[in-house]
């Protein structure tokens, strides 16, 4: 018996998976399943607070213990595959100036000479209404605060058309200028008031309204027009977990490289309002499948906005941390934080933003998100790439996009994100080793060192068992081989690269 | 076949069956996945906690307990220092005309059952914006204000108390020709009484002091008051909590007794607000200067109820409220505010002043000092609750309050009121 069982399990390499399949690297998640019956369910901001903020949701990384790499949502070269929550884009296909401008879409903004309001928020941050253009297309209108004209409206263009160019799913945004006069109430418009009571709308109501709005001296508002996006809401996906409902969300999202890796584009972009509220699931139809897209949504509170106000000085820093509260409150504040030394330019249509302070490795949205905390060296390197890929001009592109009509405002905008830009690549760079769009070129493994720094890389050479993982030292590529790429100055860091037949089919990096 | 026998076989074919049935490419994997996911689906609905959460925050509760039902709603607090917690219903509206008046009407009940009636009617809206003029009537039953003497030297043990009865009405007409400077004037009747306190522990004023050591203690006057004020005013958030800029203020009113004929004086207020910003207005300094400064005609007194007086929440924190009265009063304040958390802040503070009897003695001698330290709880850059403690030589104390320690007081004759 003893010998069956041993028999038994020697006999068993076949339980072993290869460690990679003929169609890998998958470029695009496979066509999704049709989503039968979908709940529209909508989340507590302040669940989300205190949830994040006092609880521990999510899969955390171990305390002790290899981590837990965000291999599932990514394929072998350990890129997000287009699909549902991502699409490549600027790094992996440069676009041109007018594609970074055009962002997801600049061809539909309201038409017609009059926009008919179907609903208003009179509550939270910011006052808006909705609208119906006259092709009948849903638009949310919103605005600037009294303080900061152009201020929230040019991060919402600006933001958006950044999360884009990094590959995320945003609404097209489009700021507009009009006057009252092209407003007509729909029918049948409720209005809930300040306490929280529904009544009719009248035409008095969006005056007032725009009493607590900028106005230009030609009379006409400047406001951000977001497209609604197309599908049916569906409620927002978490930064944990995944929907129950939806059979093709099968990665826990706080394991997902492209949420861990919004870290670093929302330091770069100062989006410290990156919580599940601002996310946005929509179900979609496309070549007669039913699937939930997921969407970034919201972006007036980016850059040095906070919507209804410039942003407080403390943008990246917790509401609240045990360690740094204790340290304010013993301290009498004599010890401030490092952001409290920032100093800022004075221009009310950015708010407050700056880059000689900011530290991309210090930074953090307003409350813990779990995705953020589970980044690894290898997620913050993607993210980091991506934002390196932005080169000046590219910036400048986007920033026009914001149509401020302060030119100072908009160079200093610029000069600071090129600022935080190139902190981010100095941080994340040297954390793995920097390289990325590996090739083979006439048998040899040939790479750019996106750092331009590492003078000491150095390859070897193996081949490589795909079934058993093995590996054994080899003179150069073979069908099957894996190259390791080492520096003597960066200790630690590696890069594994797996060959099958002359093409590169796998990625792996060690830190 | 034995069960033995079966076993094995069955583990024999195990692997061949995991083989037939393992994937052969990565998006059968992932297909896998989906699969298992498949099998388990179930409507992704919120736990209680937040549902519940949730639907509290829909209903709107805060905003409706806030706004209140059809201008209806409890007015909590802003009772005089000691008086307890006070609570009650307001009416209150801001729609009226347009939103051209404001209309308020409260009646408030405290837990030592002090009562306290108003009514107000305001335009705020005249001129462009530019005027503004109100309408104030109140009524004010405070069952055991404290008294200690008059003069800056009375002994805490001398400590006394009386009921203070009051009725007012004022009208106050402001404008604000240059953006920031605010002009007014006000013009009132005051009608005034006070009685035996009700707090047995201390002794009723009228039993400690004579009409000569506290006047007006016997009779009380009616007065015809009016006035006028200026105000300064480059507050970064002057509705709520300050961090940068000054507030400066100053008004005159005169009151002239109808009744007696012996109570006429005239007072002037004169307020300093100074915020000195540091880090970004992570840190501020804030200071405050000011001084009350009365005057009588030959053989004219000012009533003790209406003196000012020093001690309390907002001013000698390390004193008890009404420590010290007198004709003349100074008050210094530095309070320095960090903020430790998005909410809250802490602040050490020194306090200073005195009260006394002739206006040539407005210097810096003599002064009674505080020191102390609190937090301030802020929500949308407002102070919503501070709690602070003050020491000083008499012992420590301990305040709750619901309002920012320089707080923004009415405008007009009703500050000749020395109780708000």
């Amino acid at each position: 018996m003893k010998h069956h069982l041993m028999i038994l399990f020697l006999a068993c390499p076949t339980f072993a998976q290869p460690k990679f399949y003929p169609d890998d690297p998958l470029e695009r998640e496979p066509t999704p399943r049709n989503v039968e019956k979908v709940l529209n369910r909508k989340l507590s901001d302040y669940y989300d607070l205190f949830a994040n903020q006092f609880g521990k949701v999510g899969q955390h990384q171990p305390e002790k213990g290899p981590p837990i790499v965000a291999r599932a949502s990514v394929n072998t070269l350990g890129e997000p595959m287009d699909g549902a929550w991502y699409v490549k884009r600027h790094y992996y296909r440069r676009m041109s100036a007018e594609e970074l401008k055009r962002g997801p879409g600049d061809a539909n903004p309201p038409a017609g000479a009059k926009w008919t309001v179907v609903s208003a928020k009179t509550e939270g941050i910011t006052p808006g209404f909705t609208i119906l253009d006259e092709k009948k297309q849903r638009y949310f209108i919103k605005f600037d605060p009294l303080t900061n004209p152009e201020m929230a409206t040019a991060a919402d263009s600006i933001g958006a058309r950044f999360f884009y160019a990094l590959g995320y799913h945003v609404p097209e945004n489009y700021i507009v200028h009009f006057l009252p006069e092209q407003l007509e109430l729909g029918p049948d418009v409720e209005i809930t008031d300040s306490g929280g009571k529904k009544r009719k709308m009248t035409i008095n109501d969006i005056g007032e309204i725009l009493t607590r709005v900028p106005k230009s001296s030609d009379g006409r508002y400047r406001a951000t027009a977001s497209r609604a996006v197309a599908g049916k809401p569906v409620g927002p996906p978490r930064f944990y977990g995944t929907r129950k409902d939806d059979p093709n969300d099968t990665v826990p999202h706080e394991h997902r490289r492209d949420l861990r890796g919004l870290h670093v584009f929302s330091a770069w972009l100062g989006h410290d309002d990156s919580r599940a509220i601002n996310n946005f699931d929509s179900l979609v139809t496309e070549n007669g499948r039913q699937f939930i897209r997921h969407y970034l949504l919201d972006f007036g509170s980016t850059l040095g906005s906070a919507s209804d106000k410039a942003n407080s000085p403390r943008s990246g820093a917790y509401f609240f941390s045990w360690k740094s509260s204790a340290q304010q409150l013993f301290t009498l504040g004599l010890v401030p934080p490092y952001w409290a030394l920032a100093k800022y330019e004075k221009h009310p249509s950015i708010g407050l933003m700056e880059g000689d302070v900011f530290d991309p490795e210090k930074w953090v949205p307003e409350y813990p998100n779990p995705a953020f905390q589970n980044r690894l060296p290898d997620d913050e390197f993607w993210a980091a790439k991506q934002v390196m890929a932005m080169t000046d001009d590219d910036i400048a592109a986007v920033v026009s996009t914001g149509k401020l009509t302060d030119p100072k405002a908009a160079a200093y905008l610029v000069q600071c994100l090129i600022k935080r830009r190139d902190k981010i690549g100095k941080a994340y760079f040297a954390k793995v080793l920097p390289f990325d769009r590996f090739r083979l070129e006439n048998g040899a493994l040939v790479w750019d060192d996106l750092s331009r720094s590492v003078k000491d890389a150095r390859v070897r050479w193996f081949e490589f068992n795909n079934d058993t993982g093995a590996r054994t030292p080899a003179a150069g590529p073979s069908a099957w081989a894996a190259a390791e790429i080492t520096a003597a100055s960066r200790p630690g860091q590696t890069i594994q690269i797996y060959i099958r037949s002359g093409t590169i089919v796998g990625l792996d990096r060690t830190w | 076949m034995s069960k033995m026998n079966r076993l094995v076989t069955s583990l024999f074919l195990l692997p061949f069956t995991v083989t037939a049935q393992a994937p052969a490419s990565r998006t059968e994997v992932i297909e896998k996945e989906r699969d298992a996911k498949s099998a388990k689906l179930e409507p992704d609905e919120v736990n209680e906690i937040e549902r519940r959460l949730r639907n509290f925050k829909d209903a709107k509760y805060l905003e409706r307990t806030a706004v209140g039902y059809n201008g209806l709603r409890i007015k909590f607090g802003n009772m005089v220092t000691g008086g307890g917690f006070a609570a009650g219903p307001e009416y209150y509206r801001q729609d009226l005309m347009g939103g051209q008046l404001v209309a308020r009407a409260s009646a408030q009940l405290s837990t030592k059952l002090y009562q306290k009636y108003e009514a107000q009617a305001v335009l705020p809206r005249l001129a462009n914006g530019k005027v503004s003029l109100e309408g104030i009537a109140s009524h004010r039953n405070y069952a055991s204000l404290q008294y200690y003497g008059t003069g800056p030297d009375r002994p805490k043990e001398l400590r006394t108390n009386y009921r203070l009865e009051d009725t007012s009405i004022d009208g106050i007409l402001a404008a604000e020709p240059i953006r920031r400077i605010k002009l007014g004037a006000s013009l009132g009747y005051l009608w005034t009484n006070v009685g035996p306190g009700d707090d047995s522990r201390f002794a009723s004023a009228e039993t400690v002091f004579t009409p000569a050591q506290a006047p007006a203690i016997n009779h009380q006057p009616n007065y015809f008051r009016h006035g006028v004020f200026a105000q300064y005013d480059y507050r970064d958030n002057p509705a709520g909590m300050a961090k940068s800029g000054g507030n400066y203020i100053m008004q005159y009113s005169w009151f002239h007794d109808q009744k007696l004929n012996v109570f006429s004086f005239r007072r002037m207020d004169i307020e300093l607000q100074q915020f000195i910003p540091l880090l970004n207005k992570t840190r501020v300094i804030a200071l405050r200067a000011k001084t009350t400064l009365t005057e009588t005609d030959r053989n004219e007194q000012i009533p003790f109820y209406l003196q000012p007086i020093m001690g309390g929440s907002e001013d000698l924190r390390g004193y008890r409220p009404f420590r010290f009265s007198d004709r003349n009063s100074m008050a210094l304040t530095a309070e320095y505010r960090w903020e430790i958390f998005s909410g809250l802040d802490g602040a050490v503070f020194a306090d200073a002043g005195k009260v006394f009897p002739r206006r040539g003695m407005l210097n810096f001698r003599d002064l009674e000092s505080s020191v102390g330290f609190g937090f301030r709880m802020n929500a949308r850059n407002t102070t919503f609750m501070r709690l602070d403690v003050g020491f000083s030589h008499e012992g420590f104390q301990v305040w709750m309050k619901f309002n920012d320690v320089f707080l923004s007081r009415r405008f007009g004759t009703t500050t000749g009121q020395p109780v708000y």
